[in-house]
Formats: structure tokens, sequence, C-alpha cells
């Protein structure tokens, strides 16, 4: 689809004046890529590319301009030559990074805060990644990420210094340009998911209070500030990428059972009196059955599953002049995923961006983002109606479709195969053809800003965003297919249900700004902000019967319609801050802010939170004994400040009344007991850092320390049912949380030669948490099993189960410890006890990188790692579980207790009734592991070879995801969720990476793709 | 000049900003009500009445836990078909612990959320004017809300008849909002006794009978109702004159032998006393009750659980319910005798058919078993015979006395209200064990017998413990014995 675009884009301008070349090193003799050189006194301008190469089209006796950051400009005066090298010098005093941080940006060293940046560098490494947050594992110290599951399109889990609030949302505030944009976990609405990564310049992560408070009520889980690219004056530059690759389940380290094997367990397990084996096949069947059932061996995963086919181009072309810059960007996203016969994830997206110099004193900038996505929803629960447990569950001697007693597949009247129900009764393979079920978005982000200078004091940044999401969902039940024999009505063929949500959140603020500076030293600056923020929701549902085709999919030809509803919610919030920042000279750094909101989510007493944070930082590498020293930068800094959570579901203040209907008349049942109490999460965030660069900045890294005390956290605690709630939950300010930790980030450029290249970096998170106090010092029992618990004093999330204590040798009966220590051969749920240090949460994580280059070719691994956590391995369990015969096992469960004396064994099936508890020690498996996310190899074709094509750079890539990994589990360790309709969050309950139970599985890659530049 | 503009815009906004703060305030919930003051007339009462059955309904006919069919499970009347899904097999086998997901979690929140409803409306009675109208809303509700405590109190409490000790063991928690009981959401209550429990259940239902309407429609409790309630709720508690005077007062008529498969497919409503009405599957969202016994689509009866071989083979060929209780269903090449009641309405087989709650066949054998309790064995066998006639071509009274016409009260009970939610209970109320055969789950008696053969008298699993949640949330909840 992009090919006609790019045709009529590329037409070049070849101007008959002359063409100067050049190449453009720094100090050390480097290439620098991205130097803008522009014609002065005209519009003309261009960048240089990878080798520091540039062209541009000028007339003897103009001059060039060349500039770049943190070096000094240099004008040249074409002469006679047409070719023009220049070499650029570091300029002391523009060398400074700016950091986008809350309401603006700031040059990093006058900073006083922790910020994490993630530039565009590392995002292009990340080729296969659908979704920016997923892109952001490992790349940053104290954000933890986890990819919710592999399903291609999905999100992830984004933790930012650990796990801050104990309801399930805490996914941290994501803002693109300046536009707050509303998640809400619990409805699976992510907006973020539809965002190009290619569009992004750069993400800011703010962890401590400097900068979260600013954000107010809606910082505490931090936030992530994400900048898009913006053009550049000069030349129109236009970039095409374009990548290609298939993706596959990463393999299991364990085996499931073939024909022969699962007959000869049943064989056993009917021996032995097991019930539920006693009318299979392996008990029954006669030697010429047997032998049919083996020849039947059937690969479920290779029935099932297939390779993926992932594919990406992008298109982005930038330009501007000295009123007017613009990117624009299209781009398209497929990724088919790895459950064959549905479609998977598909995306197409366009961005313009631009910014206008209306006048000196007013700068207008316009950002708007137009994507829309479509990806089926294969289920994901705990039976075979999902794939991922089926491939698991179905027997290996159930072949995919029916045979005859010759063994020839059936065929229906139509010469179609005949899928086999199975033993499961369920055959996945038709119903994903027959029951499906996909969404689409469309998704709209906006952002309007006019900055105003009303003198070289006073300022003004009003800015406007919006962000309009509409999600279009349709289930159907086709007639004939699986479902519709069960449920359906012969009457009415097939059902279909469609879902019309529109969510429309604006926010409008305006900062106004006065600086100055006394005495050249003593600069101040001060800002005002109000902001108002809205979010509407809108819900239209219909469901019809009785369809004349399954080819139309529309309710519009339906025989009659059975069910229709519409619904609407809003959430306001409304805020003033002020903001003050004062140094002495760049080397005494002070920052205070004090925020205001206003919250419809509670009630009357509690609606307003006051948030604030005081910060500073000492330069010392501006001091004047540094000089001359081996630090280019050394920066103490210290904050502290509060900020809140208010991610609860709206009106949980009320007392609630639902309509529906019995027999058809209305009727009117309490439907959530509300809490005119409920108020404010608060976190007050210490934060202590210090950030250094060393010898010219080819070492640099910053060292935090940071406490984060979450008070009144807001939980939907679980109440008695006696009470009579729906939910049997009331939302509460039930306690105190503490995170603590270090983060450290380093990297290093250990070569930095004229050919060769070679950089490494990494960033490692320790944490540390621990429940301070609950409401009355009882004990809150969660997780989506009750294998959760909160107490006083014990580490968050700690593990709640029952003490496993292997089997006995003398008669293979499991045992376990009882609540007082003592082994005994029976099992209770009052035998569940607190786990030291073990939670779902890792005492350490982090990733790390190392990128050669050499010449053209470039060589970059990233890595990521995690330790310290504990994952209750389900599947597993599942995979054993004696009461489960009927389903294929896993080979290991061959491996049971046979004789007295044996032992590192399996129970005996005798004993199914203890021995088929999942919620003990015996699944609970240390969830470490050390993986190589990303393996890129690419080629940067020198100059020379490019020739007048007009091509100013090619690159070529071959990018391997997920493709090793380090780990004891038993089983992938990846995990976000364990079952999406067991628990997902938003659920009570809900704890990320409890525990693994067939969700869609993480999945390598392998992709190859080709970039040019005009 | 720009910049005195600019202000002047600044100021305007700056006070646009500051009025923001009505918004705030004044944003109402849009789908929802105020339960403090919805109930304020006769039509939203009657909504709120309705609620309460639509709470019945969550528990009675829920797909997979059903009180319609668990306590069916829970007994020697069906037996677990190997080619199903293998659903409730914990409860099957007897396995069942407090953090066993399915019926024993469900029953205690729906029947303390009808419970919840029906105080809502209790407590705000008096916004309607007295007269036999409010008087009908409130009988209703005080029934329902002694209904939904019956359930709670049969199914986690001993029954007072099941033996001696019943009575002042450990009940369950009986809430009445006119007894301050109600409105603290953080409330922690603890169990009251069976014998307390059993007085005010009977003390709502004997103030609802005296005040309820005679006939409020389908799906809704009226006079006959209630009266039907109270048959079985004394019958339970060992008072068995009341209860033979409690069924005579259902007028309720016995649905005739002509009638009787049109009841089980909704086409007639002969012989019903209370049902709860299912009838759009919007409402059920397609999770029909009968999938706790057989799901069936064109190919295949996928059985959950079939009849047991023994029962079905004891029922007389002559006998007229065999039609409503069996059909043979196929699964795998296997032939099932697959239960009826729950196929669906007439020329349907998904699942979903009104819940019948008590039906005048039961009120009749109440009755007689009552009857005979109290050695009036010429009027037990005079009322089990009008039954019997009704389900017999040619029915000949058997003329038993003693042991043989208890027994047969007995079985006739047994097959009458097959697979509707009585047998477990029938079985724990008087004490007896429950004694499963060895026949497998095939129609012919072979394959797969069940498992646990034998539940005695007095094992504590005929109290299913109190769900771990509630255990966990209230710390004053005493957790049955034996869990």
């Amino acid at each position: 689809m992009l090919t006609p675009l790019l045709v009529l884009c590329m037409t070049f301008s070849f101007a008959q004046e002359k063409t100067v070349t050049g190449n453009v090193t720094d100090e050390n003799g480097l290439p620098l890529p991205g130097v803008s050189v522009v014609v002065v006194g005209t519009t003309t301008g261009a960048q240089t590319d990878f080798d520091g190469n540039y062209s541009i089209t000028a007339s003897e006796g103009q001059q060039l301009q060349f500039s770049y950051l943190g070096q000094s400009t240099v004008t040249i005066r074409i002469g006679a030559s047409n070719v023009i090298d220049v070499q650029m010098q570091e300029d002391a005093e523009t060398l400074e990074e700016v950091v986008v941080v809350g309401y603006g940006s700031k040059s990093r060293e006058l900073s006083t805060s922790a910020v994490s940046t993630v530039k565009t560098e590392a995002i292009e490494a990340f080729v296969p990644s659908t979704s920016i947050d997923n892109i952001l594992q490992g790349q940053a110290a104290g954000v933890q990420v986890t990819a919710a599951n592999g399903r291609p399109g999905n999100t992830a889990f984004v933790q930012i210094r650990g796990v801050g609030s104990i309801n399930a949302q805490t996914t941290p505030l994501y803002v693109i340009d300046g536009t707050p944009i509303p998640i809400d976990t619990e409805r699976d609405f992510n907006p973020i998911n539809n965002l190009n990564p290619a569009d992004i310049e750069s993400l800011s992560i703010l962890k401590d209070a400097a900068t979260v408070s600013k954000y107010g009520s809606r910082g505490a889980n931090g936030v992530v500030l994400i900048t898009t690219k913006k053009g550049r004056s000069g030349d129109a530059r236009i970039n095409f990428r374009s990548s290609y690759g298939f993706g596959e389940r990463i393999p299991d380290p364990f085996d499931v059972m073939n024909a022969a094997q699962k007959l000869e367990l049943e064989r056993q397990y009917a021996e032995l009196g097991v019930n539920a084996a006693t009318s299979l096949p392996g008990a029954n069947a006669d030697d010429a059955e047997r032998a049919r059932l083996i020849g039947l061996d059937t690969n479920w995963e290779e029935e099932l599953l297939r390779k993926s086919v992932i594919q990406s181009n992008s298109l982005t072309v930038s330009g501007g002049n000295e009123d007017i810059t613009y990117f624009l960007s299209l781009g398209y996203d497929k990724n088919t995923g790895i459950i064959d016969r549905i479609k998977g994830f598909e995306r197409v997206s366009a961005r313009l961006n631009t910014t206008y110099n209306a006048k000196d004193w007013l700068t207008l900038g316009a950002n708007i983002s137009l994507s829309r996505s479509t990806t089926d929803l294969p289920r994901d629960r705990n039976n075979v109606q999902n794939p991922f447990r089926g491939m698991y569950d179905y027997n290996p001697w159930d072949p995919l479709f029916l045979r005859d007693g010759d063994g020839n597949i059936q065929r229906d009247s139509q010469g179609d195969p005949i899928y086999n129900p199975t033993t499961t009764g369920f055959p996945i393979a038709l119903a994903l053809q027959t029951e499906p079920e996909d969404r689409r978005d469309f998704t709209i982000i906006g952002n309007l800003s006019a900055d105003v200078r009303f003198s070289d004091n006073f300022s003004n940044r009003f800015s406007v965003g919006a962000v309009s999401n509409r999600f279009n969902r349709t289930s159907r039940s086709i007639a004939g297919g699986v479902l519709q024999g069960f449920i359906g009505d012969a009457n009415f063929p097939g059902t279909q249900t469609d879902n019309f949500n529109l969510d429309f959140e604006y926010n409008v603020n305006n900062l106004f700004t006065y600086s100055d500076t006394f005495n050249g030293v003593h600069n101040v600056s001060a800002s005002f902000l109000l902001e108002y923020n809205e979010n509407i929701r809108t819900d239209l549902r219909a469901t019809s019967r009785g369809f004349p085709s399954p080819d139309i999919p529309y309710q519009e030809v339906a025989a009659e319609p059975t069910a229709a509803g519409s619904e609407e919610a809003r959430r306001i919030l409304f805020s003033q801050g002020l903001f003050v920042d004062y140094d002495y000279d760049g080397k005494y750094i002070l920052s205070g802010s004090v925020r205001r909101d206003g919250s419809s989510r509670f009630g009357p007493e509690n609606k307003y939170g006051y948030f604030y944070s005081a910060s500073a930082a000492w330069n010392i590498a501006n001091e004047n004994f540094m000089e001359g020293s081996i630090f280019n930068n050394l920066k103490l800094r210290a904050s502290y400040g509060t900020s809140g959570n208010q991610n609860i579901p709206d009106n949980e203040f009320l007392n609630l009344l639902d309509f529906n209907t019995y027999n058809g008349l209305t009727t009117a049942i309490p439907v959530g007991v509300g809490n005119p109490e409920i108020q404010w999460e608060s976190q007050a965030i210490l934060d202590i850092g210090i950030e250094f660069g060393l010898f010219n900045n080819r070492i640099n890294g910053v060292v935090d320390y940071f406490k984060k005390n979450s008070e009144d956290l807001l939980l939907a605690s679980p109440l008695s049912s006696t009470v009579g709630d729906e939910l049997d939950d009331i939302f509460a300010n039930v306690g105190e949380v503490e995170n603590s930790g270090i983060e450290v980030s380093l990297n290093a450029d250990v070569i930095r030669s004229e050919n060769f290249v070679w950089s490494l970096g990494g960033n490692v998170t320790f944490l540390d948490n621990e429940v301070v106090s609950l409401v009355n010092g009882e004990d809150i029992i969660t997780g989506t099993f009750g294998n959760i618990i909160l107490r006083e004093g014990a580490p968050l999330n700690s593990y709640y189960l029952v003490r496993y204590a292997g089997v006995n040798p003398a008669n293979g009966e499991p045992l376990y410890l009882d609540a007082d220590g003592n082994v005994t051969n029976e099992y209770s749920d009052n035998f569940q006890v607190l786990l030291d240090d073990k939670s779902p949460i890792a005492d350490f994580e982090g990733g790390f990188f190392t990128n050669f280059r050499y010449k053209g070719f470039g060589l970059r691994g990233d890595f990521v790692y995690r330790k310290g956590n504990h994952i209750l391995n389900i599947q597993r369990q599942q995979g054993i579980a004696i009461g489960n015969i009927n389903r294929n096992q896993r080979v290991e469960a061959f491996n049971y207790w046979k004789e007295p004396g044996d032992q590192n064994v399996l129970p005996s099936p005798r004993f199914q009734n203890t021995a088929d508890q999942a919620g003990t020690t015996r699944f609970l498996e240390p969830g470490d592991f050390l993986r190589l996310r990303t393996l890129t190899l690419d080629y940067n074709f020198p100059r020379e070879l490019l020739g007048d094509f007009g091509i100013s750079n090619l690159r070529i890539f071959a990018t391997g995801q997920n493709i090793w990994t380090l780990t004891n589990f038993n089983g992938d360790p990846e995990i976000g969720l364990g079952s999406a309709e067991s628990g997902e969050p938003g659920d009570q309950g809900f704890v990320q990476g409890e525990f693994n139970l067939f969700s869609y599985p993480q999945v390598r890659s392998y992709t190859f793709g080709i970039e040019v530049g005009f | 000049m720009k910049n005195r503009i600019i202000k002047i815009l600044l100021v305007v906004l700056t006070l646009g900003f500051f009025a923001c703060d009505d918004e705030l305030n004044e944003l109402q919930p849009f789908i929802e009500g105020n339960p403090e003051t919805f109930f304020n007339s006769l039509s939203t009462f009657q909504n709120g009445v309705d609620g309460i059955y639509s709470q019945l309904v969550n528990y009675y006919a829920n797909p997979g836990s059903g009180m319609q069919g668990i306590p069916d499970i829970l007994s020697d009347n069906v037996v677990l078909v190997q080619t199903g899904r293998t659903s409730n097999e914990d409860y099957y086998d007897y396995r069942y612990v407090p953090n066993t997901a399915g019926a024993l979690q469900l029953y205690w929140s729906e029947c303390y959320e009808a419970i919840n409803v029906a105080n809502l409306v209790i407590g705000q009675i008096d916004n309607l004017a007295d007269g036999p109208e409010k008087d009908n809303i409130l009988g209703q509700a005080l029934a329902a809300r002694a209904y939904a405590h019956f359930d709670l109190a049969r199914t986690y409490a001993k029954i007072p008849s099941q033996s001696g000790d019943a009575n002042g063991s450990p009940g369950i928690v009986y809430l009445k909002v006119e007894d301050g009981d109600t409105g603290d959401p953080f409330a922690q209550p603890s169990r009251e006794t069976v014998g307390s429990n059993y007085a005010e259940i009977i003390g709502d239902l004997e103030t609802a009978a005296q005040i309820i309407g005679t006939g409020n429609g389908e799906g809704r409790l009226d006079r006959n109702g209630v009266y039907g309630i109270l048959s079985r709720v004394y019958l339970y508690n060992g008072e068995y004159q009341k209860a033979i005077d409690a069924a005579n007062q259902v007028t309720t008529q016995l649905a005739t032998a002509s009638e009787l498969e049109d009841v089980f497919t909704d086409v007639s409503s002969a012989g019903l006393v209370f049902e709860l009405a299912i009838n759009t599957s919007t409402e059920t969202t397609n999770n029909n009750v009968g999938v706790l016994y057989s799901q069936s689509s064109a190919d295949a009866v996928i059985s959950e659980y079939a009849i047991e071989f023994e029962f079905w083979s004891s029922i007389d060929p002559d006998d007229l319910r065999r039609n409503v209780l069996q059909f043979v269903g196929t699964n795998q090449g296997n032939d099932y005798n697959a239960v009826k009641k729950f196929l669906g309405e007439a020329g349907q087989v998904n699942g979903r058919v009104d819940i019948k709650v008590i039906r005048a066949a039961e009120v009749l054998l109440n009755k007689a078993e009552a009857q005979f309790e109290l050695g009036q064995e010429a009027a037990a066998l005079a009322s089990l015979d009008e039954l019997r006639a009704q389900r017999f071509a040619s029915f000949v009274s058997g003329g038993e006395t003693g042991q043989a016409l208890e027994d047969a009260i007995q079985f006739n009970r047994r097959v009458e209200l097959a697979f509707e939610g009585h047998r477990f209970f029938d079985l724990k109320r008087r004490g007896e064990n429950i004694e499963r055969s060895t026949a497998g789950d095939i129609i012919d008696g072979s394959g797969t017998p069940a498992e646990v053969q034998t539940l005695s008298a007095g094992d504590t699993r005929f109290q299913l413990p109190i769900p771990l949640s509630e255990i966990n949330a209230n710390p004053n909840m005493e957790q049955n014995d034996g869990y």
C-alpha cells in the first residue's frame, strides 16, 4: 500500500547550480551523522548520513552552515571546490542534553530528578515489537516490564519502582506530546498499543517525586513521557523501512506423551485403580485397536499452531524551513500470531507533526496521529477452548479429523473433512473458525499547542490534547459451528454480538511561566498550571440471531435482535499546580512543586488531594576545583515528595442500584456497596542519586537509591458475603507498603576508533518491599486462587501455600506439612502458610546490551534478566494431574512411585485426592531467567556504493527475538497473565506473574529488513 | 497591544477553569440508581422484589452449579459420565474443601445477595401506603428472604430432623433489616444455631403467608407458594402436623398424567406452586440450567451425569414418569440414560427451562410423609395414592402399610422429584446414608461406577464447608467440622 506514496514522494530536485558533497567528523575524526547542513539565507538544507556524508545543492559564494547539538556551529563559504569536509569541535557551552520532564523539558544538567530516557536508537533495535511498552523492557533502570502474554498486539505490564499499589491497576501514566493517555487495563483498553514505534523520538520515564509530583494524582505509578519525532529545517528527508519475518512458539523444556506412551500410562493408571482411567482405550483396547490408535499418533501442537508471519513497513518524510517543520509517517504492521486458522494482528497508522513559527512571539504546534488495528480474540481460558491448553490436553490417539473404519478421513456432504470432537467434546480447530471474535480499534491522538512569549520573562503555553478511540468488537457463533449445536436455536441459525465503544478523553492545560536571572547567577523560574481533564465513554451493543448466511456478518440481515444496550461513563480531574525552579550559576539547583487535584472518583469529603515535592542538586563538575578532573559530569541530587493514585473504578464511594430483568421484567438490585470514606492513595518518594560522566563521557552512569512509601492503599477488600454485595468486596484504604531499592545504569564506549566501536551498557534494579501496615493488622488473602497473602512486616504479595513434604518412600503417598509444621498425609487449606521471601516479585532485574560496529557492520544484542521471583507452575500441575488422565500428560507422569524405597518420584496415582493439589509448594518454582531479547546484525552500505541513485543511506538488517534463554523454570519464565479469564488486571486478587495457566505464550522470531533513506 | 489581548484571554481562560469545580461535583452515575431513593412506588418496589427472584435464579439455574442439579449429583440419583467434561467431579466424589470452586461458593454469596435485596425492600416498605398492595410486596420479600436463608441453612448446616444435636449446632447468619442486622458493610457476624435459624425462617414465612396475595403471575411467590415452602420447612423441622396443615392450604392442582410431559417442556404450568421463570436467552446469556446434566448438539449428547442404573431399573415400566426422566443420549459411541427434565422447552435441546422450585406433587408428598410420621398411615396412603393415580396409566393402590408404606412414600418422592435438587437434602434430613450402586455409567450399567460408594449418615460432608473466602474475610465465621 505504500508503493504509490513512495513514487509520489520520489520527485527530487536536481538543481543545476552545483552539488557540494563532503564528510563531517567530530574532533576525534569519527563520522558525525545527523549534522544539519543549511545554505545560509535559503530554505535549502540537508543532513549527514550515518557515515557523516552529506550532499547539498548550492552556488559558489553562498555559505554553508553546519550545526549539531553539542558542537560549535561552523560556517564555510563555498569556493570552487565541490567537496567541503568539516571537522567539528565540541562546544562545552552547548553540550547539554535536554530531558523531557513534566510539563516541559530541561537540560539534563539542571535537572534535579531521576529520569530515564530511551532514545530512538534503542527503539529501532526492536523491530518485531508492535507495542511500545514491550520495547521498554530492560532499557531503563527501575522500570519493570513484563509482556502480558505473547498475543500479537497485546500490551505489557509496566511497573516503575515496584508495586506501589495493591489494587490491580499499576500502569504508569503515559503522556504523548503532552496528552495524557487513558488506560484501563480492566477493559483491555490501551491506546498505547496503537502507537507506531517508528514515530517515537524518545521516551522519558519519570520515577522520583521531583517530577511525578507534578502529575499529582496520576503520578504515583510513575510517568512515561513519549515524545514523537519532529521535522528539522532543511530538505525533505525520506526514510523507508520494511521488514519481514516469522515467529514460533518457544519450545518447552519437557515432552508430552505420544499415543503409545499415553495408552501405556492409561493402562498403568487403570491397573492401579484410578477410576477415570478405567474407561479409556489404554485400559480397554485390544491389540488391534491399540495398534490403530498408535497409528493415529497426532502432534496437536502441529495441528493447532503455525509459524507466524511478521511484517512491518514504515515510511517517513520530514523537513521544513525556518517557519514550518513537518514530520509525516505512515506505518503498516502485521503479525499473524502462532494460532493457526485465525488472522492475528494488523495495524495501519499515520502521523503528521507540524510546528509553525506564526509570529516572533507565537509558536503553534499540531500533532495528530490516526491508526487502526484489528486483532482476533482467541479465548484465553483454562480449557480446550484455548488452543494453548488444547495442544497439551488433546490425546495423541485422537486425530484432528474423524476416521472411518479403514482409517480414512471422514468427509461431510460438501467433501470437507469432519473435525473430531475428541474425548474433550470440543474441537477447537473448528471452533476457531465457527466462533470468531475480533476487535477493531480506531485511535486518534492529537495535540494542539500555542507557545506565547510575552517578554523575555513571561511566557505561556496553552495546549489541548485529545484521545479518541473507537472500539468495535464482533463475536459470532456461526450456524453449524461448535457452539451453535449446543446453544443455538435451529429456527434461528447463528448468533452475533457487536460492541461499539467510544472512548474520548480531552485535556486542556495552561502553563504560565515567569523566568528571570538576577546578578547573572541567580536563575529563577515559576510556572502556574491549570489543567482540566475529562474522560467520556459511551457504549452500544446489540445481539441478533438467525443469519441467512455465515458470509454476511451484519445484524441487519438477522431474523431477530435478542439483546441491546447502551451506557455512558465519565470521569473528571481538575487541577492547579505551582512549580518553582532556582539555580545558582548551574551549580546549586533547587526545585519545588505543589499541586491540587480534584477527582470525581471520590466522595464530597475527599474530592481534593494536595501533592508536593522538593528537590535539590549539586553539579560538582561545575565547581572550579573539579577543573581538569576526569569527570566531565558529576552531580548529586536528592528529592522528596508525594503523588497520588486514583486508579479505581468510578462511583466506588456510592451505594448503587443496578437494573436488569427477570422474566422480562425490570429488576433493581444493589450492585456494589459504596464506601464514602475512600480517599486518595498517596505515595511519598525519597530519592538520592548520583550521575557521572568520565573520560569525555566514554563512561557514564547513574546510581539512585529510592524509598517509596505508599499509604492509604486503595484495595477492593474482601467482604463477608453476608453483606450481600455482588462482588463481595469494597474499595477501602487498607494500609501501607514500602518499596525501596537501588538502581544502577552504566554505559561505556569500550572501544571508540575510526572503524571499530564497541559499546556496552546495562542497568539493574534491586528491589525490596514490605507491607508496613494493614487495617487492624489483619492479613489480606488475595491472588486469583487465594494463594497470595498480605501480612504486616512480610514482603508484598508473599505466596500463601501448603508446604509439600515429598512422597512417602514407603507407600508413595504425598506428604504435606500442617500449619504447625508436622508432616502429615492429609491435605487441607488450613495448612496454608506465608512463605518467607517467596513472591512473584523479583529481587533484582534489568537489562544490558553490547553493541559492535565495524565499518558498515553492526551487531547488537539486548539481554533482559530477572532473579528472585517465584511462579506457581500450574501448567505443570495440570500436565501431570492424576485426575487429568483423560487428557494428554507430560512424559514426566511416568515417574510416579512404584515400589517401596522409590525416591524423587511423583506421588502414586492411588493418592489422587491429596496428590492433585495445585496450591502447594510442590509447584512453586524460581522464575529466574536471562534472555537474549534481541540480537540484531546490520550492514550500512558505504556511500560510494550507493552512487548517484539519490539514495543517502541503505541499511539491511536481521533480528532474532527471544532466541536464547537461560532458566531452570519448567516452562517459559516470562509470565504476565496466567489466564485472562481466570484473572486479569482489574479482577479482584490479580497479581501479575503469580502463576502460569496456558495464556498465549511468548514467541521467538526472526525478521529481516531493509531501510532506505533519500 | 498583543500582550493586552492575550492577557485578557488568559484571565478569561483562568476564570473558566475555576468554574470546573462545579462540573466535578455534579457528576452523577449514568446507568445506576440510588438505593436510598429509588424505592418510592409500587412499581419500583416490585422491581426490587423481582430482583430477589433474579438472585434466586442465579444459583438455581447456574449451568455449572445450579441448585437444580448439585443436590442430585451429591446423591445416589446420578452417575458421572466418563465421556463428559467431568464437571462437578469434586462434588460427586465428595472431595470438596473450603476453596473448591462452584456450588459451595455460589450458594453462599448468591443467597446473601437475594437476602440483601429483600432487606432493602423490607427496610423501606413504609414508603408505600398501607394496604393489600404493600402487604403483597412485603409478603413476597419476607418469603423470599426466608427461602434464601433456608437454602443456606440446609446446605451449610445440619437440618433439625437430621440428628438430635442439630438444633444446637452452628447454623447460618440470619439477617433481618428490622433487627438492625444490615447496613454495616464491614460487619463480621458469627453463626447462629440451626434452631434459631429455623425459628426465624418459619417466622418470616408465617408472616408472609398472612399478607401475601393469592396470584402474582408466573415466576413469583404467592399464597400457594408460601404455604408450599412452609410444608417443606415444617417437614425439615419435624413439625409434622404443621406440615400437613400448610400442605392443605395449597390449592394448586397436581399435574395430571397427560399434563406431566408438557410441564417439563414449559408447555403446561400444571402443578407448579412456585417456579423461577426463565423465558429469554438474554437473561441466561445461553448459560442454561440443563448444562448441569448434558449438552446436546446435532451429533452428540455430551452428558455430564446420567441416571444411576439401578435407580433407573427400579422404576416400574408402567410409571409414566419414566417419560419425563430419561432419554438415550449418545456420545463417542456410547449410549447413556441421559437426564431429560432439563433438555429444553418444546422442540429445543438447549437446556433452558423454568426452574420448578415447588410442585404440587412435592406438597402432597410432604403431607404424606408427615402423616406417616404422625402414624396416620391411612391418610398417608391416601395422599400417596392421590399422586400415584396420576402417575400410572391404570393405577391400583398398593395398599402398603408400615415400612412398606414409608418406603413407597420415599421411593415415589425420589422418582417424582428426581433431578430437581431434592435427593441429597431428603437423605440428609432423614439421617440416612447415601449408598450408590456399583453399576457403571453406560446405559446397560456397564462402564465406570462411582468412585465413592457410600456417605454415611453423620459424615461431616453432609454439611458443605463455608467458603474459604468467607473465612478469610470474616474471622468470626466458624468453619464446619471436618474441613
